[in-house]
């Protein structure tokens, strides 16, 4: 999954894809007054006038020097935009998997273990809703009910998330992404467990007397998690693009967020940084997901 | 016609296996499931609603009318409303109607384009051995890009508005298309028939049409309508971000992102659009399992 060409390709797609905005950056630099030269020495002070193929290698080899340039509108360097972004960013999804995760994997162990029965309906059913339901949906029902009965803050961060203030802020956001994420790993944990669970060693443990629930959490519950760490693992890739907009609804100064204001405001340079940012992201979580896989499944590791 | 004329089946085998393959059908195996039976039919209503919108709509969708402004559902100022009227007093439920035109179609003309490109790659891939890794790793990078960054970076090249909308969710649909595709096709390939159509001299062009693609796109288009929930809610999703269809355009994210403003003093205005969102999706992934279900019986025991 990771791999050079891999990360190339990334590579090409942000800088081809932001190459061909129409508003010339070289013109809205220069401002409304100035002359065709002071343009063309604009340009030329950019290296914007030079061939594609040598903006990219330019590009790359700052990238390498982690040199992402600097933001066309606040004039700083995009590593810092980044820097500052990067943590809230990291900070929610974290809130959210913390909780989405390890509920999604109860409520599919329940519904694998009672499978058939109205419980197992109830909770697949449950599943299915939480990944049809827009996820603004969810934030503006949080907004409306809760934020707007003075419970809770829903707009920005209000500080880190050790501090009562920010651990506030960032609840209504957190209950948000996560909301779209209990689905899937509830639903993904079942079908695993329930697979695993007719396994050859689960019928010896069973055997040897080890009682019900040891069974499932301990023979069958750990092999059924390879999936799932698989599917958490693809799905952060979703929820990177996930929380861009909860991150707008919230008015959360993340990466997503930055990424749009960036976009829209064709501030090429550091929609490029937050691009490769959230792609490179999502490579490092895979490489994350075949370390865990080589623990929960130590056969992997050892081929 | 012609597979026919060559068949060795007798007309009577033939009889037999296709009532066979009738009561088996897989549609008759997921309407047997009521949700996804329910799922459909609600799903043959919507579609049909979205069609004859400009037709059956009780009102003008555009037409505004600040009397009317955040009337409740069949209020006293707007008794014909029945659900109500937004910011502009216009009637909610003409503009659902429109708007579920808007979000169906863009979401049907992109799983269109974008699985068929997909589709012609995983084709591709699965035929030209040469091509398979080239072609799968475009795959692999477009997959590592969070769907929405396309719609992000597409908006901001060809500005927003709907048709930018629709060429993103178009990109976004093509790599897991194209890895389904390619999934099928392999099985395929490894099929005697297509040995035996290539002893007999047929040409690359009509075995991948005559033989490959016609095995493989009823699994294709299966994977198409289990997409289209995803595209429909992506593209809200690009709507509501301000980056879709714009105002005064009726489409449900669009809607939804305007009534954000009148939480407080109007929910329906948005709650409406979104719940239409969420019914329409719904539909299509209850709808979208049962057909998995009946594809791949193991899992069903």
């Amino acid at each position: 999954m990771i791999s050079l060409p891999v990360l190339l390709g990334v590579l090409l797609i942000g800088f081809l894809l932001l190459q061909v905005v129409p508003t010339d950056p070289a013109t809205v630099l220069a401002g409304p007054t100035a002359t065709k030269a002071e343009v063309a020495a604009i340009r030329a002070q950019l290296g914007l006038d030079e061939p594609l193929w040598v903006q990219f290698g330019r590009y790359l080899a700052r990238v390498l020097q982690f040199d992402f340039g600097r933001s066309m509108i606040s004039n700083r360097a995009v590593s810092e935009e980044i820097a500052l972004t990067f943590w809230p960013t990291v900070e929610l999804m974290l809130a959210c998997l913390v909780w989405a995760v390890p509920l999604g994997i109860a409520l599919g162990t329940m519904a694998a273990r009672r499978r058939g029965t109205l419980l197992d309906r109830a909770i697949m059913a449950l599943s299915v809703m939480g990944v049809s339901v827009p996820v603004f949906w969810v934030g503006l029902l949080l907004i409306q009910y809760v934020g707007g009965a003075g419970l809770l803050p829903f707009q920005g961060r209000n500080g880190p998330i050790w501090t009562a203030a920010g651990f506030a802020s960032i609840v209504l956001p957190a209950l948000t992404l996560g909301a779209v994420f209990v689905g899937p790993v509830a639903r993904m944990t079942r079908t695993s467990l329930l697979e695993t669970l007719g396994a050859d060693y689960v019928r010896t443990a069973r055997a040897k007397g080890a009682s019900d629930w040891r069974v499932t959490l301990r023979h069958a519950l750990r092999n059924a998690m390879i999936p799932v760490v698989t599917l958490v693992g693809l799905q952060i890739g979703f929820l990177l693009g996930g929380s861009i907009v909860t991150e707008t609804m919230f008015a959360w100064p993340g990466v997503g967020r930055m990424a749009v204001g960036a976009i829209t405001s064709s501030d090429f340079p550091l929609a490029q940084g937050a691009i490769l940012i959230l792609a490179v992201g999502f490579m490092v979580v895979n490489l994350v997901v075949d370390v865990l896989y080589a623990y929960l499944d130590p056969r992997i590791a050892r081929s | 016609m012609t597979d026919a004329a060559i068949s060795l089946q007798s007309a009577a085998d033939q009889k037999a296996i296709a009532a066979i393959r009738a009561k088996n059908a897989v549609w008759r195996r997921i309407l047997r499931d009521p949700a996804a039976a329910l799922a459909a039919a609600f799903l043959v209503v919507i579609v049909a609603v979205a069609v004859l919108a400009p037709w059956i709509a009780p009102h003008d969708p555009y037409a505004s009318n600040m009397r009317l402004r955040f009337c409740p559902p069949m209020g006293a100022r707007c008794p014909t409303f029945l659900l109500g009227a937004d910011n502009q007093g216009r009637d909610m439920l003409s503009r659902i109607m429109f708007g579920l035109q808007a979000t169906l179609g863009m979401g049907v003309i992109a799983v269109l384009v974008g699985g068929g490109l997909g589709a012609l790659i995983g084709l591709s891939a699965a035929y030209f051995r040469r091509l398979d890794t080239p072609l799968m790793r475009l795959v692999d990078v477009l997959l590592s890009f969070p769907s929405i960054l396309f719609g992000l970076a597409i908006a901001a090249v060809l500005g927003t508005g709907l048709f930018s909308l629709v060429i993103a969710l178009s990109v976004a649909s093509v790599p897991s298309i194209a890895r389904i595709a390619r999934g099928a096709a392999q099985s395929i390939m490894q099929q005697e028939y297509m040995e035996a159509g290539r002893a007999v001299g047929l040409g690359d062009g009509a075995l991948i049409w005559r033989y490959l693609a016609r095995n493989c796109w009823p699994t294709i288009l299966i994977y198409m309508t289990l997409q289209l929930g995803q595209a429909i809610l992506l593209g809200a999703a690009l709507s509501f971000l301000g980056l879709g269809a714009q105002p005064p355009t009726a489409e449900l994210g669009s809607m939804a992102s305007d009534g954000r403003k009148f939480l407080q003093i109007a929910p329906g205005v948005s709650t409406f659009p979104c719940a239409a969102i969420f019914l329409v999706v719904l539909a299509f992934n209850v709808l979208g399992d049962a057909l998995r279900d009946a594809l791949d019986p193991k899992l069903r025991q």
